[in-house]
């Protein structure tokens, strides 16, 4: 595992990307007035840089295939749609990621369609051998690699709701800012930290407790 | 590891700083595994990606967009013992007001003030189905929107689409 990501030790200073962002805030205000103009390649970039977020938003909420599936692309339409009509294009992250989480509420809501917290597909994934991700890790040292992962993925599963949530979010690709975490879960953003913390800790003693660490 | 002595849920409180950053230096460290874990494991599905680069098509500033106002699955009381109520939904584009109710048979709707209307269900940057709107500005669909849909509205030169929304 690398170790690159700079860690922060103020909780009210977080800079927008926590690590290597792809899309950083004034770069995602530049590219939603290009896509706006007609700029599909600024809008690929989006896509590619946000699209993580969104996924991490729908996960977050333990929807069914199906329903994570469909939240993801309304999010994306409705953004779509309202492309040049946002009025704080720079903060494009926390509006998808708000107007995922908010279809999410609507999607438990209506429990017709609800499915519980199961997500066999997902721990099938995580066991299944032959998978392609699993051909890549054919050395005996990826394969060691491969189980620590496992075991990492069982337990961060495992965690009480509200961590699962909150670590869920933070694992998308680049680091979400505290903002766009904000949007996602409805929490205040100065709680975002303590409670990363808290459930950072709780995620280490389990693995402890397992001799996975 | 020189954070362990941190992994007790109780002490939440006191840190001294040295302590603090190396425990945050861990943290950060397993945030950036989980991180891993999370593009190996649990990545957007392509095909659901490229889904979202195709809506780019759904970009359209000539249409007037018609914010939903009113969602029975929100806004509504819920009345015990009633499965299956239909989905009441109210979009609203300035003088324009569009009522649609969504139930397994289909959709129906009215378009106030009330007048004639040319209406695509749309479900993605696909070409939708189309229905009209009669002289009351009344509509009626028999197949129930899927997933992800938008209604829109031609009537005379105005055009005006509903916020997506899943059914």
């Amino acid at each position: 595992m690398t170790a690159e990501a700079a860690p922060s030790t103020a909780y009210d200073d977080v800079p927008y990307s926590r690590g290597g962002a792809a899309v950083d805030r004034t770069d995602a205000g530049a590219l939603v007035q290009a896509a706006a103009d007609g700029d599909a390649a600024a809008w690929k970039a989006l896509v590619e840089g946000l699209s993580p977020l969104v996924w991490s938003v729908v996960r977050a909420h333990r929807l069914s295939d199906a329903d994570a599936h469909e939240v993801y692309q309304t999010a994306w339409f409705r953004f779509a749609q309202y492309l040049g009509r946002i009025r704080e294009p720079d903060k494009a992250g926390a509006w998808l990621a708000s107007t995922a989480r908010h279809e999410c509420l609507k999607v438990i809501r209506s429990s017709r369609r609800l499915t519980l917290t199961d997500d066999p597909q997902l721990l099938d994934r995580v066991s299944e051998d032959g998978t392609p991700e699993q051909s890549l890790l054919d050395s005996e040292e990826a394969a060691a690699q491969s189980e620590r992962v496992r075991r990492l993925w069982q337990e961060f599963e495992e965690l009480g709701e509200r961590c699962r949530q909150l670590l869920r979010v933070l694992m998308a690709t680049p680091p979400p800012s505290y903002q766009d975490v904000s949007a996602a879960l409805g929490i205040a953003v100065g709680s975002i930290g303590p409670l990363r913390q808290r459930c950072l800790r709780r995620l280490r003693a389990r693995l402890e407790a397992r001799g996975a660490m | 590891m020189s954070g362990t002595n941190h992994t007790d849920d109780r002490d939440d409180e006191v840190f001294g700083d040295e302590d603090w950053g190396d425990e945050e230096f861990d943290a950060g460290l397993l945030e950036e595994e989980l991180r891993q874990a999370a593009a190996v494991l649990d990545p957007v599905p392509a095909e659901l990606q490229q889904i979202a680069v195709d809506a780019y098509a759904l970009h359209d500033l000539d249409a007037r967009v018609a914010e939903l106002t009113f969602d029975s699955l929100v806004d509504a009381i819920p009345v015990r013992g009633v499965t299956d109520v239909p989905r009441m939904l109210t979009f609203r584009a300035g003088e324009v007001t569009v009522d649609v109710e969504v139930t397994e048979d289909g959709l129906m709707g009215q378009v106030l003030p009330p007048q004639p209307a040319r209406i695509e269900v749309l479900g993605g940057p696909r070409p939708g189905s189309p229905l009209t709107a009669d002289d009351l500005g009344r509509f009626t669909g028999d197949v129930p929107p899927a997933g992800p849909f938008a209604l829109r509205l031609r009537t005379g030169a105005d055009v005006v689409v509903t916020e997506w929304l899943r059914a």
